[in-house]
């Protein structure tokens, strides 16, 4: 066995826990989780039945854990995980899985396989079985600070943009400021209004906010590639950034993993509690709702729906803040069959939209969103993840231009579209 | 003992034996002779004519009794001893012939014909046929058919298979198992053949095209019979099922749940429906195994992964595709996952 | 001969391994530890492990549609198994007499028959999805097929042996328990323990989440 095969194997043995344990014995192999998970769904492949991808930990528990396991190994007839193994398996994990939990909602025994399979993508990445795009993509991450490659310089041209739109100064690295925002590589690239947006919610609200010139980027390769090393290193340099301008807060901006990152992995990654609070865009914007700050006048009579980013409602927690802000400005808002913690993923977080080689399996599973697009005939999609933004549109393109085209907005664009703004100032 | 020269000894005595011999039979018999021509007149057994009353009643005539009930007041059930009979002498000869003569039929039909395979062999198309509903239905009912088909069957031939390998203490409880498990697994199998009748019945309506298929053979002979979703032998089987099954079900809670007054009467016929219908059910289903196994190739597919060959269904069931067709259902059907390649192992370029 | 060991030593050797097997199974899981959650709060994660443990006993309505099957033939099967193992009156003698030393009101012979039917269509139906269903029978192993199967003839045995007064049954079918109380800690059926744990842990990490899960 190579070496690297060898390193696989080890930090596959440190990913058992009590928890995997409790999991692996408790499994039935029922079926039910691939009837949660769209890769499986869209394609009547039972090779993508999430549990099924966490068979190379199941394998390494069995052999060398179990009794049966260990009996079959002393007689010298136990199957051992191959090199092989790992190879195959990279697909169904990387490609084939967004670790967007659903799957861990509805499995009789409460297993979180979505867990578990951040897990097998250690092994697998440490063993160098991962897609080469990701790996390209995590090597960006920790060289330049982006993996999509997104300069200070290009930030900084962006934000000027951002300024003279909407008129008014951001100032990066202010000490002191109570909040810092990140940004994730798609949304500066892709949709750099959430800036002007956020400038103006936030001036109109007396918010103090700062954006660091270390270190802007809110999405986590390491975790998305499943290499804790990087991963730590990513959080390390948002901890310098904010310890450095001794910021109260970091706001994760519209990205569904970064958030359950930084706000849930991050201090169990980099092993010490965070030097601040995180809040995500969604739950401040509606905190501020609450408190009185965040006015809005008049409202889109669109038809509308909400896709909840699986990271940020089923996995991050945050389901009814969109749906406060979306009642002050959407009154035409239908919400999807299947929405909120138990929405389908979009089938592009956790990496998947990085790997060209998943691009035909990606637009296949789409078809799930398309049929519930379908069901209630929408005018427009919000979301609040530019990564779900991105696979939308790109779904939506694939299955047929002769379409109606469907909207797709972002929600903080949305609600700083109908933003009182004089009136704030004013107090 | 050495040979004698022959009659040396006899020759010696004046036959004083035999005329011995000859004077006892004569004073034996001799009394006799008069007994047989006297008048015997009526030295009746006392109980005699009470007993021959009360068997050659036609009717079952109820008499007084001061436990009241069913078939309390009944002395004698002669019935009981035609049912009997009908159950030794007819039933279970004519059972085992049928059984006999179906699987021999079977066999011959199978060494002249042989397998029949798909005409123009397997196009690698596959096509959906049966719901998983479908195949669990099937497969729950063919469990417990065949289970109860044999502790039946063991309830009907046990003592003469059964004792000589088993010996009569071990037959007893084998057979006292075997009717206990037939008892308790008969309810489900009711259970499962409603749901399995409701499941298939409006496939199985009988159309003038059954019709035709069943005066063309089906096409086992040679040439072509045009059927849908379900051809007439098909149907027929489903409606023996569905009819004999049901018979044997309802006669089966008759002859289980005995406390609702059944008379005798009514417990022998339902146990000679029940018998008879099964055994004839038993036979059917070896024909219906034999097709959906070595019979035809590419069926047993159909019930165990759901799909079928496109080859297969144009060949036995064109009319079935041609709806297909016209639904725009087929055009995309490309092998499935499973066939695509062996689990976990990803095979070079995914296909959608 | 056979009849005084299934009574005797081999009970106490099948409990004993059943006994010790799982207790072993439980402390070498807790053993492997779990890291302590570093992050903050947002909401009780004892009340989301309580709540998890419950709340996995009824299907999601989003996923409830696509598995009746396995939900309708397993708690047929369960509920049916669970009424047997616990209110079956041989079983409340045997409890009484080997293990508590006190019993309670066993069921009458009708609901013991409908807890016997119901188990037998419940794990006859549920075994032939896992044969039938191509995501079952991709994961299925033969732990799978050999829990299903002996449970199976367990309980068969079971039925048999009290309709009838041949003791042979009746051993056969304590003979077939204790093998299943020896198959019991090293396999699947750990669930049956298990889940309790996997439930809670999954239910703790979300619900600290907000996350009903």
């Amino acid at each position: 066995m190579s070496e690297r095969f060898e390193q696989g194997m080890s930090t596959l043995r440190k990913q058992m826990d009590a928890r995997v344990v409790s999991y692996l014995s408790s499994c039935v192999n029922c079926g039910v989780c691939a009837e949660a998970c769209l890769f499986y769904t869209e394609t009547g492949d039972p090779r993508y039945t999430p549990i099924y991808k966490v068979e190379p930990l199941r394998r390494l528990w069995h052999g060398e854990y179990t009794f049966w396991g260990k009996l079959a190994s002393a007689f010298g007839f136990g199957s051992t995980l191959t090199e092989q193994d790992f190879a195959d398996w990279e697909e169904l994990v990387y490609d084939g899985c967004t670790m967007c939990g659903r799957c861990s909602m509805v499995c009789p025994v409460g297993i979180d396989i979505a867990y578990m399979i951040r897990k097998v993508k250690e092994g697998l990445a440490a063993a160098g079985y991962s897609p080469d795009d990701l790996k390209s993509a995590a090597q960006r991450a920790v060289e330049i600070g982006s993996p999509m490659g997104v300069t200070l310089a290009t930030l900084q041209a962006t934000i000027s943009v951002q300024e003279k739109e909407c008129g008014i100064p951001i100032t990066m690295d202010r000490e002191g400021a109570d909040y810092l925002c990140l940004f994730s590589s798609g949304e500066i690239v892709g949709f750099p209004e959430f800036i002007g947006s956020i400038a103006r919610i936030f001036k109109a609200a007396d918010v103090s906010w700062t954006i660091s010139s270390d270190y802007f980027e809110a999405t986590n390769t390491g975790v998305q590639i499943g290499n804790s090393a990087v991963a730590a290193q990513l959080i390390e340099r948002i901890v310098s950034a904010a310890e450095k301008l001794k910021v109260k807060y970091v706001i994760s901006p519209e990205c569904g993993h970064a958030y359950t990152t930084i706000r849930w992995d991050a201090p169990n990654i980099i092993g010490r509690p965070l030097p601040f609070d995180v809040v995500h865009i969604l739950e401040l914007l509606d905190q501020l709702r609450r408190e009185g700050r965040l006015k809005t006048r008049g409202s889109t009579d669109m038809h509308l729906t909400y896709h909840d980013p699986c990271n940020i409602s089923r996995r991050g927690g945050v389901v009814r803040e969109p749906r406060h802000l979306l009642d002050m400005v959407a009154p035409n808002f239908e919400e999807m069959s299947d929405h909120g913690a138990m929405n389908w993923c979009c089938g592009g977080g956790g990496g998947v939209s990085t790997i060209e080689r998943a691009r035909d399996l990606r637009t296949r599973v789409f078809n799930v969103k398309k049929r519930q697009l379908d069901e209630i005939g929408v005018e427009a999609v919000v979301t609040a993840c530019s990564n779900c933004r991105h696979t939308w549109e790109d779904g939506l393109e694939a299955y047929g231009p002769e379409e109606d085209v469907v909207e797709l907005i972002g929600l903080t664009e949305l609600v700083a579209r109908y933003l009182v703004e004089d009136e704030s100032r004013a107090r | 003992m050495t040979a004698k020269p022959a009659g040396e000894k006899s020759q010696r005595k004046p036959h004083i034996g035999r005329w011995l011999v000859c004077l006892l039979a004569v004073v034996l018999v001799v009394p006799l002779i008069p007994y047989t021509f006297a008048d015997r007149g009526n030295v009746p057994n006392p109980g005699a004519d009470l007993w021959r009353e009360v068997r050659q009643r036609e009717a079952p005539v109820t008499g007084t009794t001061q436990v009241k009930g069913v078939d309390t007041g009944v002395l004698i059930n002669i019935r009981g001893e035609q049912w009997r009979q009908f159950r030794m002498q007819t039933l279970l000869p004519a059972g085992g012939m049928v059984l006999g003569a179906v699987v021999g039929l079977i066999a011959l039909f199978y060494l002249v014909r042989g397998t029949i395979r798909v005409p123009g062999g397997r196009s690698g198309k596959r096509i959906q046929r049966f719901t998983e509903y479908d195949r669990i239905l099937h497969w729950s009912t063919v469990f417990l058919f065949y289970l109860l088909a044999v502790t039946g069957l063991v309830l009907l031939y046990g003592r003469f298979l059964l004792i000589p390998l088993l010996g009569p203490d071990g037959f007893a409880v084998t057979a006292s198992a075997c009717k206990e498990a037939h008892n308790l697994f008969g309810p489900l199998f009711f259970v499962v053949l409603v749901l399995l009748v409701i499941n298939f019945i409006r496939s199985n309506l009988p159309k003038w095209v059954d019709i035709k298929w069943l005066l063309k053979g089906g096409g086992l002979f040679g040439g072509h019979a045009s059927a849908g979703y379900f051809n007439g032998g098909e149907k027929i089987w489903f409606w023996l099922v569905t009819l004999f099954g049901l018979a044997i079900c309802v006669s089966g809670f008759v002859l289980l749940f005995q406390n609702f007054d059944q008379g005798r009467q009514l417990m022998e016929i339902s146990h000679v429906i029940h018998s008879s219908l099964a055994l004839l059910l038993v036979a059917g289903s070896f024909g219906h195994a034999y097709i959906g196994t070595l019979g035809m190739e590419g069926s047993l597919e159909s019930m165990t992964t759901g799909s079928v060959d496109a080859n297969w269904a144009k060949a036995h069931h064109d009319l079935w595709m041609e709806e297909r067709a016209a639904k725009g259902l087929d055009e995309n059907a490309a092998p499935s996952p499973e066939q695509q390649s062996p689990p976990g192992k990803t095979a070079p370029g995914y296909q959608t | 001969m056979f009849a005084e060991f299934v009574e005797g030593p081999f009970w106490y050797f099948s409990l004993g391994v059943f006994v010790v097997g799982v207790a072993w199974r439980f402390i070498t899981m807790l053993r492997f530890g779990t890291r302590r959650d570093l992050s903050v709060a947002r909401a009780s994660a004892a009340v989301g492990a309580l709540r998890t443990n419950l709340s996995r006993f009824l299907p999601r309505r989003e996923v409830a549609g696509r598995i009746r099957v396995p939900v309708v033939a397993g708690y047929l099967f369960h509920l049916g198994l669970f009424a047997l193992l616990l209110f079956a009156a041989p079983h409340v003698e045997f409890i009484k007499n080997h293990i508590t030393g006190f019993g309670w009101t066993p069921m009458p012979h009708w609901a013991f028959i409908l807890a016997s039917e119901a188990a037998f269509i419940g794990l006859l139906v549920l075994w032939l999805h896992r044969v039938l269903n191509p995501v079952t029978r991709l994961l299925s192993r033969a732990d799978d097929h050999i829990a299903a199967i002996l449970v199976f003839v367990v309980m068969l045995t079971g039925c048999l042996a009290l309709f009838q007064s041949f003791d042979g049954l009746r051993v056969t079918h304590l003979f077939l328990a204790e093998l299943l109380l020896l198959y019991f800690p090293f396999s699947s059926l750990m669930h049956a323990l298990m889940f309790v744990p996997s439930r809670g842990y999954t239910g703790a990490s979300l619900g600290r989440r907000g996350i009903h899960a």
